[in-house]
């Protein structure tokens, strides 16, 4: 996981807001433990130290100005022996001459020089770490210095115990609820990554509110939120929808009557006037279809609906608009043809003939004057489908076919009158069933092949 | 003939009607789906065409009063709203045929003669197609005026063509109306009728257009320029 988006998790955050407290929990926890397990345990070792150092003032001697040790081998040897330390001991005299013991074992630091008791203190001796007593002792007068060092092997395994013992667990706990923090969040999350998956795996046209039956309790308000906004959502659809239906019938009447008159007064004006009004009719006629194209394309794009997608079986939709194109096709001289079987598809029958017109159209009016042009549909793969239109004629250069598909473009030296549109509107209606649009060659890279993949039916 | 035209936008209404005035049709025109209904009560008409987003009663209303009063008037149907349902729910009622506003006025008129000729040919014992004309009750074909012989399949496949034409008729409408109950045909077989009938036919100026890959289609007849 990257800085950044641990910024942005559920996880990352309440991995920051718990790894501070967890970890100054721990530390006073352990700091405190420490303390108040090891300091009465070290007071016990370290008063031993001095009760040894006591005992050695207690065995001083001193004759005719001179002192000495009266320490017995056997004393000695209780005094030096313990179960896990070395032990090591000092005696100077008040001139600071070692009058017994290790001569090597260190004095504390200047500043800890004990005025009339004892101090304690770290220290090092034979590349081993000590702790050391050192004692005051009156001697002939005056006040000799005793030394007393042990190893600290025992203080450390006493650390060792103490830490082992409270601070280890301690620490486990901490990593413990860490890591279940870690876990717990994703496998708290699953409800809404289940959520997000219904979401994702939506179509863009299924506005229909979100089941709350099975979303954890947590999740509702944000259901609810997004169910009210899917209802806004539809609502402004259907608005759209409605004015859609509206401006098309208000476009379309009056522009059958112009074309009608139109045609009229081509065939009734003077010579002089007919050509003029030819130009009239054609501009009707192209101002019609442009009028249906952009109605059309509207439609596919409003995302909902007017109905409900059904099931359109693609043979008989194209059979049932092939006598409005076989015409077309005579007045061009092209050669209609079909190949088709039977297939079925969910979608908008109206906006699938839509799509095919404009595939027909474009394959009679761009394809070649006495040529062939032939519409295929059937299954494709599994549970797939297809549709294509393909003509003989000049096709659409590799180059130009991206292009082609943008609203109002038409390709260099394109001839006659169209809008550019007509490639546009059938893009956004594939795209509006989930299916794709693919621009080819015809057989034997000639011409123009154009194919509307459906995923599954 | 007489036509009735139901449309409430006035230019389209009168722009219709001059067209097919010039087509050689007796024109009526109304705007109301009462009245349309009424006209067609008190007298006879060949044909209504119908626009569904009238004023007051709407086209759906004034055709489902119209077949409810057993008028068999064919009736085509305009609309200027594009939704399935309107096309199917309009074919419920009883329309015999349906056009999206706009249109190309050559195809209005094209759709007027085939409903008409339909009509005529469900109600008359003669159908005529140019210089054809077939009588359904004695079994005769003529061709300008002297008898043509037809085989019985011939005859069969004709009468289908006669009955759309202008329309495709798909191959496998045609076998399912020549063959009887038990007999098998093969599209080929469709092929040689068709040949057969062409070959009769074609000189009279009587097209049968294939249509690659679904079926044929009897063209218009156009009087030949002499």
């Amino acid at each position: 996981m990257s800085d950044r988006s641990g910024d942005r998790t559920l996880r990352g955050h309440l991995l920051r807001q718990l790894l501070l407290p967890v970890a100054g929990i721990l530390a006073v926890s352990s700091i405190a433990a420490y303390y108040l397990a090891l300091d009465p345990a070290t007071e016990a070792h370290d008063a031993s130290l001095i009760d040894a150092g006591l005992a050695l003032g207690e065995r001083l001697r001193t004759s005719g100005g001179i002192t000495t040790l009266d320490l017995p081998v056997a004393a000695e040897q209780v005094l030096r022996t313990d179960k896990y330390d070395s032990v090591f001991y000092v005696v100077r005299d008040p001139s600071g001459k070692a009058i017994a013991g290790d001569a090597g074992v260190p004095l504390p630091p200047k500043s800890q020089r004990p005025q009339d008791s004892s101090v304690l203190y770290n220290a090092e001796y034979r590349g081993n770490k000590v702790r050391a007593a050192t004692l005051l002792a009156p001697c002939a007068g005056q006040v000799c210095t005793i030394v007393v060092a042990e190893t600290t092997r025992k203080r450390d395994r006493l650390v060792r115990e103490i830490l082992l013992g409270s601070v280890l667990p301690q620490a486990l706990l901490a990593v413990l609820t860490l890591i279940i923090v870690w876990f717990g969040v994703a496998r708290g999350l699953l409800p809404l990554q289940r959520l997000s998956d219904e979401i994702g795996k939506r179509s863009a046209r299924d506005l229909s509110p979100i089941g709350t039956e099975h979303v954890p309790e947590e999740t509702r308000p944000l259901v609810g939120a997004l169910n009210q906004l899917l209802l806004r959502v539809e609502e402004s659809n259907r608005n759209q929808q409605r004015f859609l239906a509206n401006a098309a019938h208000q476009l379309r009447t009056p522009l059958a009557g112009l074309q009608a008159h139109a045609e009229l007064a081509v065939k009734a004006a003077p010579e002089s006037a007919r050509s003029e009004l030819a130009q009239v009719h054609a501009a009707a006629v192209r101002m019609a279809r442009l009028a249906n194209q952009l109605l059309a394309l509207a439609r596919a794009e409003a995302g909902g609906r007017l109905e409900p997608p059904a099931t359109v079986e693609l043979k008989a939709l194209v059979e049932g608009v092939a006598d409005e194109w076989v015409h077309r096709a005579m007045d061009r001289d092209v050669d209609l043809g079909f190949e088709l079987r039977s297939v079925t598809v969910q979608g908008d029958a109206l906006l699938l003939r839509e799509a095919l017109s404009n595939l027909v159209h474009n394959a009679l009016e761009y394809g070649a004057r006495g040529g062939h042009v032939t519409v295929r549909t059937g299954p494709q793969g599994e549970r797939g489908a297809f549709v294509e239109v393909e003509d003989d004629g000049p096709g659409i250069p590799a180059a130009e076919r991206e292009r082609v598909l943008e609203r109002f473009y038409r390709a260099p030296g394109t001839p006659g009158t169209g809008s550019g549109l007509g490639l546009a509107i059938v893009q956004e209606i594939a795209a509006a069933h989930g299916a794709t649009l693919a621009i080819g060659e015809g057989p034997d890279g000639k011409g123009c092949r154009v194919t509307i993949r459906f995923g599954h039916g | 003939m007489r036509i009735l035209i139901v449309e409430d936008d006035p230019s389209l209404a009168s722009g219709l009607g001059r067209i097919l005035e010039a087509e050689g049709y007796a024109v009526d025109l109304t705007s109301r789906g009462e009245q349309a209904v009424e006209a067609a009560r008190q007298e006879r008409f060949d044909l209504v065409i119908l626009d569904i987003g009238l004023p007051g009663m709407d086209g759906f209303e004034a055709l489902r009063r119209l077949r409810g009063a057993e008028h068999r008037v064919p009736v085509l149907v305009l609309t200027a709203r594009d939704t399935v349902n309107d096309r199917v729910h309009g074919l419920d009622l009883g329309a015999d045929d349906y056009m999206a506003k706009p249109f190309a006025m050559p195809e209005l008129t094209a759709r007027v003669r085939a409903l008409i000729r339909r009509s005529q040919a469900q109600t008359g014992p003669r159908v005529t197609h140019g210089p054809l004309m077939l009588d359904t009750v004695a079994r005769r074909a003529y061709l300008s005026g002297e008898p043509l012989e037809l085989a019985a399949r011939e005859w069969a496949v004709l009468e289908v063509l006669l009955g759309r034409v202008e329309k495709i008729v798909s191959k496998e409408s045609i076998i399912q109306a020549v063959a009887g109950w038990d007999e098998e045909l093969s599209p080929n077989a469709i092929e040689v009728y068709i040949s057969r009938l062409r070959s009769k036919l074609e000189r009279a100026g009587i097209k049968i257009r294939t249509v690659r890959g679904f079926g044929y289609m009897l063209e218009e007849y156009k009087a030949p320029v002499s």
